[in-house]
């Protein structure tokens, strides 16, 4: 995250403005990166002191840090010693404390390293932050990739100083839910055409913390996989509320790709299914159930490719805490689904009694077999009943 | 009426569903009505005020807040104390429980902590600064309990009944941690008060409280630290301990010289730098440094003269009468066991390389840094360099020479750095040397430490 001097905005009627980078931006996003892209190879220090002084162009000082702030999570570093340098610090600073002089412990030093005194000298501390080399990325990004990749960031900082949110979403709601949740974010949800969802954190009501700040600042990294969404974020700025309007369309999402799975559990399930299964489909996304006041979105929905009235949802309930399962089943009671079929952790020693009626239970250890989900489904692989 | 637990708060549940709080929970410590799930909504550090609260005024209600385990074994061993360790132990146990011991570096917090938690019997959260602290603490308790201790944080995840926690950590876990212990233990208490990460006071239900600082801060911060702790319950100075349990010490203040050419960069830098902030005192007579980095930040003249600033630091930080005089001091006392704190780590890089000292900084890993300790410890090292590792907590094995050649934090930390050398020994007699530079703001910085270590 930027610091909050640091982050470019300014506020308008209560309203933020936040300076994002754009095509205005490039000529000098564009001698950053070859300024940057000349210290390869070069130690890490060096780079950061160049990095304090001006450019050879005019540039916005906000916006260029952000920059800096973004490009430097991609040029990455790495050490280059002659031998490990916490075995040649070990050996000749032990060397010096029963040496009379600095010359005489570094040759000893480096005859028992095997290596001449110069080189012992570099490899000195070759691992540290500072010392490191700097490693280019496998393709050098663009100035307008840079751009979106630094407004992301101005994004991510101006909502850490959110004390609550509300996204208006289309599509991919699920995963921000989830997200949201794993963050510990209080996260209700209504729906009246597209779902809303309010977002904060428990603290909100006495006042902004940092902890909940950074989960909601997170979540931006989630809205891309939303066909169409419009946030809106309560903030705290320079001692003021202001409010933040982010929306579909706003320049801040670089071109990365959308992991399409929220956890490993889940991807692995889904590679199995189509491996063991090949007439069954999983579909993300299905169509989320309302439930008294709130809505539950279901991890899957299974359907048969040429049966489509064969379908059954997927709920898979894993790594998640105690208190977490608990509300979780209360509300899938309530739901009662009669096409659920329930994939549970074992480790989460759910009793026969807590679970919805209705749902069909399979329960998992570390994976999940998806030929036991289609027998509680009561199908078989072809998908007759 | 149902008390729970909920993410670092205390969530009031009236099975009436009520849309307003109701008449009798009017005034609840610390408690605000929480139109989001329709409750009244606390942060768990008040759970014992609210608990008597709700009792004194007749309400029912059930209480599922506590998540703490089984007590601990009754027949722990019993720890060893200091007369003034068990003075502090006795004020402690006299307030309820709550409260923070001011105690000098090296005056042995962590046992005093250690007996407390014995004493108390009640599953126990430490908070530590650091990872290299972490551990330490672990394994003290481990050494002398003999029961295991829980890790979290330097990757660690582990929850005993004694668990120790890095601040980092704590601040990241209290969410679901913080219904599960009875006593909360703060070593260097002093980091919280100011507003970083007091959060994790907040979010934690523990009744019994123990901070430990040599350095409690005064103001709004040591009134924020009563509110999360408790307040001050005992105090000792340096001064008082030295002799039987701190080794009697000499500060010998060296004042050094800049060359010409630096003299002429500080003054030019200097002059920047005090033209901007005299015209922002005009305007600002009472503003902080805080306040002023923040305004100066937004215009260019701000910007040149914080990095002026920054330069002028780098220059009394490390010049070159201070690196010949270093070098003359390790010369001179090599075969003593020296510690060298400077500014900030590229200073300790170039005094390690310059003359080949181990530095211990925060880029220095965990068992590199425990294998220099105890090579120093077993005088296989002869001197040690850090900027801020070394000022805290850490168990520095007995050295006999320190030499402050910069600071970066103030009085507290010279105060934290001098007790690293104070280490007791038959017939030893510390020495501290101060490097000040003439003519610029470190004479005046070096008048405040002496008094913060005469106070």
């Amino acid at each position: 995250m930027l610091p909050e001097a640091t982050i470019p905005f300014r506020v308008d009627q209560g309203r933020v403005l936040p300076g994002f980078l754009d095509a205005r931006d490039v000529p000098w996003l564009r001698i950053l990166i070859e300024e940057i892209d000349r210290f390869r190879g070069r130690p890490v220090r060096e780079l950061r002191q160049r990095l304090r002084e001006p450019l050879p162009c005019a540039t916005p000082h906000f916006k260029r840090r952000a920059a800096v702030a973004a490009l430097l999570r991609l040029w990455r570093s790495e050490p280059e010693a002659l031998v490990p340098p916490e075995k040649a610090r070990e050996c000749l600073f032990c060397a010096r404390a029963g040496s009379a002089s600095r010359k005489e412990a570094l040759d000893a030093a480096a005859a028992t390293l095997g290596v001449d005194a110069a080189g012992l000298e570099r490899s000195l501390f070759a691992d540290l932050p500072g010392e490191r080399l700097v490693r280019a990325p496998d393709v050098i990004p663009s100035p307008p990739e840079v751009a979106l990749r630094a407004n992301q960031l101005i994004a991510r900082s101006l909502l850490f100083h959110a004390r609550r949110v509300r996204i208006k979403a289309e599509g991919a709601v699920r995963p921000l839910v989830r997200q949201a949740k794993l963050r510990g974010l209080l996260c209700s949800v209504t729906q009246s055409g597209q779902p809303v969802l309010e977002l904060s954190g428990p603290f909100s009501v006495f006042r902004h913390t940092l902890l909940y700040g950074r989960a909601l600042g997170e979540l931006v990294g989630f809205l891309p996989q939303c066909a169409r969404f419009e946030l809106r974020a309560d903030c705290v700025l320079r001692g003021e509320e202001a409010i933040l309007d982010l929306q579909t369309g706003d320049p801040i999402f670089p071109a990365e790709a959308v992991k399409p799975y929220d956890s490993k559990l889940e991807e692995r399930f889904a590679r199995d299914l189509r491996k063991a299964a090949p007439d069954w489909d999983l579909l993300r996304e299905p169509e989320p159930v309302p439930v008294a006041g709130t809505i539950i979105f279901p991890d899957f929905l299974l359907r048969h490719r040429l049966r489509p009235e064969m379908s059954f949802l997927v709920e898979i309930m894993g790594f998640w805490s105690a208190d977490y399962v608990t509300r979780k089943l209360d509300l899938l009671c309530r739901a009662n689904i009669a096409n659920l079929v329930l994939c549970l952790d074992e480790t989460r020693n759910c009793d026969a009694g807590d679970l919805p009626m209705a749902a069909r239970v399979v329960r998992f250890r570390r994976r999940i077999d998806p030929m036991a989900v289609l027998d509680a489904a009561g199908v078989s692989r072809g998908g007759a009943p | 009426m149902r008390l729970v637990f909920d993410r670092g708060t205390i969530v009031l549940l009236d099975a009436n569903q009520p849309v307003a709080p109701p008449a009798e929970t009017q005034d609840f410590p610390g408690a605000l009505w929480d139109a989001r799930i329709a409750a009244l909504r606390c942060p768990a550090r008040f759970h014992p005020a609210l608990v008597a609260e709700l009792r004194h005024r007749g309400v029912q209600f059930t209480d599922e807040v506590s998540g703490i385990g089984p007590a601990l074994p009754r027949s722990l061993p019993a720890v060893a104390l200091r007369p003034y360790q068990e003075a502090a132990l006795a004020a402690w146990e006299f307030s309820g429980r709550r409260g923070t011991a001011v105690l000098p570096t090296g005056s042995g917090k962590t046992h005093l902590a250690i007996a407390a938690i014995a004493g108390s019997a009640v599953p126990a959260l430490c908070l530590v600064p650091t990872r290299v602290l972490l551990d330490q603490w672990a394994r003290t308790i481990e050494d002398v309990l003999h029961v295991p201790a829980g890790r979290l944080g330097d990757g660690d995840r582990r929850v005993e009944r004694i668990t120790v926690a890095t601040f980092e950590s704590g601040w990241r876990h209290m969410h679901h941690l913080g219904n599960q212990f009875g006593l909360l233990v703060v070593d260097e208490a002093h980091h919280f008060g100011a507003g970083l990460r007091d959060e994790a006071l907040d979010m934690c239900t523990a009744p019994l409280r123990l901070g430990l600082t040599a350095t409690k801060p005064r103001g709004p911060a040591g009134l924020r630290l009563d509110e999360l702790l408790g307040p001050t319950v005992y105090e000792l100075r340096i001064d008082e301990l030295v002799g039987e349990y701190l080794a009697p010490f000499d500060t010998i203040v060296l004042h050094l010289d800049l060359t010409p050419a630096e003299r002429d960069e500080y003054d030019a830098l200097t002059a920047i730098f005090r033209d901007v902030v005299a015209r922002f005192r005009r305007f600002h007579p009472n503003a902080t440094w805080d306040e002023f980095a923040k305004i100066a930040g937004r215009t260019e003249a701000g910007r040149r003269a914080i990095a002026a600033w920054h330069r002028c630091r780098r220059i009394t930080a490390f010049p070159s009468a201070k690196r010949q005089v270093v070098g003359a001091l390790l010369k001179r006392h090599r075969t003593a066991r020296t510690i060298v704190f400077v500014a900030d780590n590229p200073t300790a890089y170039a005094i390690s390389r310059e003359h080949l000292v181990m530095p211990l900084t925060c880029d220095i890993g965990r068992k590199e840094r425990e294998k220099a300790l105890s090579l120093f410890r077993e005088g296989k090292l002869r001197a040690l360099v850090s900027a801020q590792v070394l000022n805290e907590g850490l168990d520095v094995p007995d050295a006999d020479v320190g030499i402050v050649v910069a600071g970066s934090k103030g009085e507290r930390e010279h105060v934290q750095r001098v007790g690293r050398v104070l280490r007791p020994r038959t017939g030893k007699r510390a020495l501290v040397f101060e490097l000040v530079v003439r003519g610029t703001n470190e004479i005046k910085q070096a008048r405040k430490r002496r008094d913060a270590l005469a106070a």
